[in-house]
């Protein structure tokens, strides 16, 4: 929570950034309610591609869809919502300029089309894009949408009473950095044009050849002003998607969503829509969740959760079953689990030290601790390893399975520490599996085998927040994690790694103080590039380059394991966020 | 449940006093004979005397149980465990073999029988101290309100009230957080425990010294010249010892359940050092896919609470003449009880 209603304030571009990116992360992992509560209950994941399907014959039309969640969907209001890819229940409201793909099969992590005709249409370097929208494009009261509305739900998202979105749009659009939104300046934005009612140009300060990613995010849904009724807006946002909000009960926390009869199949490829109604209950345990879903009685046959995933205790009881195995969907986010280093802090300055701690490191063991291996994949790339990541594998530090103790102290003599030496590992006394005290031991029991004795330091959950992201307190060894806005290598790599972006007062993410002249400027570059996979491979090639600092040793990339109802069909996960999309979900 | 011990072991201590004057009866060697012939009287009690009796001797002699058994509670063992399964323990009932003899710790593979006999060591560890901490203060605090002028009496009363009304759990949970992580955790545990929650016990000596202080023994050595300090130490003390022992015994079990909700809560000892409490948190969710993980710590803990309680009681009862009395005739009943079913089994074959 402490990102949202810094944000609007904070003008530094840096911050922002990596704000969101923590709070996806987060979120997708399921596992802090507090950030959903800020507004991110949207943002995980959904899914986009097709890997596996229920459905024998052609999908049910009809029924009710439920959908078990611990968090409410807090401040449902478009400007508010902070999502990677338009979220998993707030896209089934907001459709956006473009979206995640969704198509069965298709590669999810790319962007496709929603209002718009297509992904955008850049200037020579990147800094204007324009968007055509679709024609008969209707909200849920039958009114055409227009680009304007587009353009308002932008300009909205900036007052300070509607903050919780992303940061990006205030720092990349032309004159955004002071813009305090409609109701106080009602001459709105001038970086938006609006030159028809079916087109919208956007100006940027600097090449963004990753626009079309950033335009998937509920900030780009169409809100008319004339029903705009500002904060109580979330109550009932007007419907541009396959349905509209009946019932928003305690915000956020019970939503019932019914058909929107305006909107057509035929101008959404995307959405599916199958079910008549979703009824969204939150405030659940994670355990009751579970639980309820594999006993699948009554409503509960037809419902999924869109935040809870399976923990080590709970997947070693659906894997003894075989019809329960058989409700298990699987993916994966963009998102690694690393130890991170803060090279100011002695003996951390000395890259020995760094690199021997990364030979010892037990892969093995940190992955048990996460889970298993149905749970979590061992890492040795800081990028996540998928395609659209740019992910390169590497190993500059080869480990093996279980660790290399021997090359490890060979590396702690030469840095002057033949008879080991005694570190203070910090992490979060959450259960979450990521930065808990189970990973912690399981890295001080393999280091130990090195010669290295590891104190613990466990720090309450928000306190471990503030202080490894204070460069004031950043401890100097320290569990961290780290997930992506949108799947590609820019939002992981720039926020930690690029020089520009260290934030002296105020949330710094760039732990390892990597201020390195050719990084920044290789970052700059690749931001130019507007064919995304070109781009792609430079961020793999870079994070590699970044690699070699040994300023972080990846652990673990994990893996999204996600119980449904025994009658839910057409079963879509998405590369995307790695979890089942309730845009293609059928009932029995 | 605090306020019931109160009055139970003021009541007997009250009544402990009540029938003779005569101080040597409390702490004579006849006094104590006759102290273990009503204990020995009651076979819950004894029972429940070995039992803490085993419990404390597993605590000390940990590393020597798992030397033998060839084990330590820190070690991984990655390949006992299912690590596509979550991580669940390979073989039937949790991993339990020759090496393992209570199976081994799911994600981790360490071995449980290790860590619940290291663990005995710090819930045990950790609530005796406390206990002795809260017993000292207790005990200090409530003579010297009941000896001190009344402005002594009024400030330490208030005081002592004061703790009373703290809720521990969260004043425990405040301090703990606030200590710098550095400070060992056991004894930073133990302090926390027997520095907030001396309040009742300190009301009861206070009571009770009032009530001493009126009878003519103590009078008499007053009259002939004894210092306070003296009259406290040589006819206070003996005559507070029932109450006291009673209550430290009651105290004890409830310090274990502190001890294991604050490492429950994340508080308490810190990892890899294991305690039944932190055990219990690691192992609540999974009742399901290993039961005997949680199982095992969570009746540790019963066994331990349960003995110690019943210890405790007889304790009570064996201090208090009242109660003795009833046993005496208790037993007799018993016995005639058990010489009936035996007559009944007999007709009726």
């Amino acid at each position: 929570m402490p990102h949202r209603g810094g944000e609007t304030a904070n003008r530094e571009v840096v911050i922002p950034m990596r704000q969101p990116s923590l709070i996806a992360r987060r979120v997708a992992a399921a596992s802090v309610s507090l950030v959903v509560a800020a507004g991110a209950a949207a943002c995980g994941p959904e899914d986009n591609d097709a890997k596996a399907s229920g459905s024998d014959s052609a999908p049910h039309q009809g029924g009710t869809l439920t959908v078990l969640n611990r968090n409410p969907q807090q401040d449902f209001d478009p400007a508010r919502l902070y999502t990677s890819g338009g979220g998993k229940v707030p896209t089934l409201v907001f459709r956006t300029l473009t979206t995640r793909n969704r198509e069965n099969g298709a590669p999810g992590t790319d962007v496709v089309p929603d209002l718009a005709t297509d992904t955008g249409r850049p200037n020579k370097d990147a800094t204007e894009w324009t968007y055509t929208l679709k024609e008969g494009l209707k909200y849920e009261d039958g009114t055409a949408i227009t680009s304007a509305d587009i353009k308002y739900g932008i300009e909205r998202s900036f007052a300070p009473e509607l903050s919780g979105g992303a940061p990006y749009l205030r720092d990349w659009l032309v004159g955004a950095a002071d813009y305090q939104g409609p109701y106080k300046d009602p001459k709105g934005l001038a970086a938006i044009e609006t030159p028809d009612s079916r087109t919208i140009v956007f100006h940027l300060n600097k090449p963004e050849g990753e626009f079309p990613y950033l335009a998937t995010q509920t900030q780009f849904a169409p809100v008319p002003k004339a029903k705009d009724t500002g904060t109580k807006y979330e109550e009932h946002p007007v419907s541009s998607g396959p349905y509209k909000v009946v019932k928003n009960e305690n915000d956020g926390e019970r939503l019932t969503l019914e058909r929107n009869t305006y909107w057509s199949a035929k101008t959404d490829a995307e959405r599916k829509a199958y079910p008549d109604k979703i009824d969204v209950r939150s405030g659940l345990d994670s355990s009751v969740i579970n639980q309820r879903l594999s006993a699948s009685q009554g409503a509960d046959a037809t419902a999924i959760t869109t935040d809870t995933n399976l923990g080590p205790a709970e997947l070693a009881k659906v894997s003894g079953d075989k019809a329960l195995a058989a409700r298990v969907g699987t993916g994966h986010f963009g998102y690694t689990n690393y130890i991170a280093f803060n090279p100011n802090v002695k003996p951390f300055d000395d890259i020995r030290v760094r690199q021997a701690i990364s030979y010892a490191v037990d892969r093995s063991s940190v992955v048990n601790a996460a889970g298993g291996s149905s749970l979590a994949e061992a890492a040795t790339t800081y990028l996540p390893n998928q395609k659209s990541f740019g992910y390169e594998p590497y190993d500059l530090f080869p480990a093996g399975k279980t660790g290399d103790a021997a090359k490890a102290r060979e590396l702690l003599k030469q840095a002057g520490h033949p008879n080991g030496l005694t570190v203070t590992l910090t992490h979060s006394n959450s259960q979450d599996f990521e930065t808990s005290p189970e990973i912690a031991t399981a890295i001080q029991d393999a280091l130990k085998k090195a010669g290295i004795t590891v104190k613990l330091q466990g720090l309450e959950d928000n306190d471990y927040s503030d202080t490894i992201h204070d460069v004031k307190t950043e401890p100097g060894f320290f569990l961290a994690h780290w997930g992506a806005d949108w799947p590609s290598g820019g939002p992981f790599l720039a926020p930690i790694f690029d020089g520009r972006q260290i934030v002296k007062d105020g949330a710094n993410f760039n732990t390892g103080f990597l201020n390195d002249k050719s990084v920044n400027a290789e970052i700059d570059a690749i931001n130019k590039l507007t064919d995304l996979d070109a781009a792609a491979k430079r961020w793999g090639a870079l994070d590699k380059k970044i690699g070699a600092q040994a300023l972080t040793v990846p652990l673990f990339h994990p893996v999204y394991k996600r119980l449904y109802g025994k009658d839910i069909r057409n079963i879509v996960i998405s590369d995307w966020d790695g979890v089942l999309d309730p845009s293609q979900v059928a009932v029995k | 449940m605090s306020e019931a011990v109160t009055e139970a072991a003021a009541e007997a201590a009250l009544a402990s006093r009540a029938p003779g004057t005569d101080p040597a009866s409390v702490p004579g060697a006849s006094g104590a004979r006759q102290f273990w012939r009503r204990l020995r009287a009651q076979r819950a009690a004894l029972v429940a005397a070995v039992v803490v009796a085993l419990l404390l001797l597993v605590a000390l002699a940990a590393p020597l149980l798992t030397a033998i058994e060839g084990q330590d509670p820190t070690t991984y063992h990655p390949s006992l465990i299912d690590s596509a399964r979550g991580g669940v323990p390979v073989g039937p009932l949790g991993g339990i073999d020759g090496d393992h003899w209570l199976g081994v710790e799911p994600q981790t593979g360490r071995d449980l029988f290790a860590r619940l006999v290291h663990g005995a060591r710090v819930s045990l560890g950790v609530a005796l101290a406390a206990t002795v901490i809260q017993v000292a203060l207790g005990v200090t605090l409530g003579i010297a309100a009941a000896l001190g002028t009344r402005w002594v009496d009024q400030l330490l009363s208030r005081i002592t009230d004061i703790f009373v009304a703290l809720p521990l759990m969260i004043m425990s949970l405040a301090l703990l957080a606030i200590v710098p992580a550095n400070f060992p955790r056991p004894v930073l545990v133990t302090l926390v425990i027997g520095l907030l929650s001396w309040g009742n016990i300190a009301k009861v000596v206070r009571a009770q010294t009032l009530t001493l202080k009126g009878l003519d023994y103590v009078s008499a050595a007053r009259l002939s010249g004894w210092g306070t300090r003296r009259i406290a130490r040589r006819e206070l003390l003996p005559g507070l010892a029932a109450p006291v022992i009673t209550y430290a015994a009651l105290l004890v079990p409830q310090n274990i359940t502190v001890e294991a909700a604050l490492s429950f809560l994340g508080v308490g000892v810190k990892p890899p050092t294991p305690s039944w409490g932190q055990m219990l948190t690691a192992a609540d969710v999974w009742y399901q896919a290993a039961p005997q993980y949680l199982l095992l710590p969570a009746g540790a803990l019963f066994v331990t609470v349960l003995a110690l309680t019943v210890l405790g009681d007889g304790v009570r009862t064996a201090l208090d003449p009242r109660a003795a009395s009833r046993l005496r005739v208790g037993t007799g009943r018993r016995r005639e009880h058990r010489a009936d079913t035996a007559a009944e089994k007999e007709t009726s074959s």
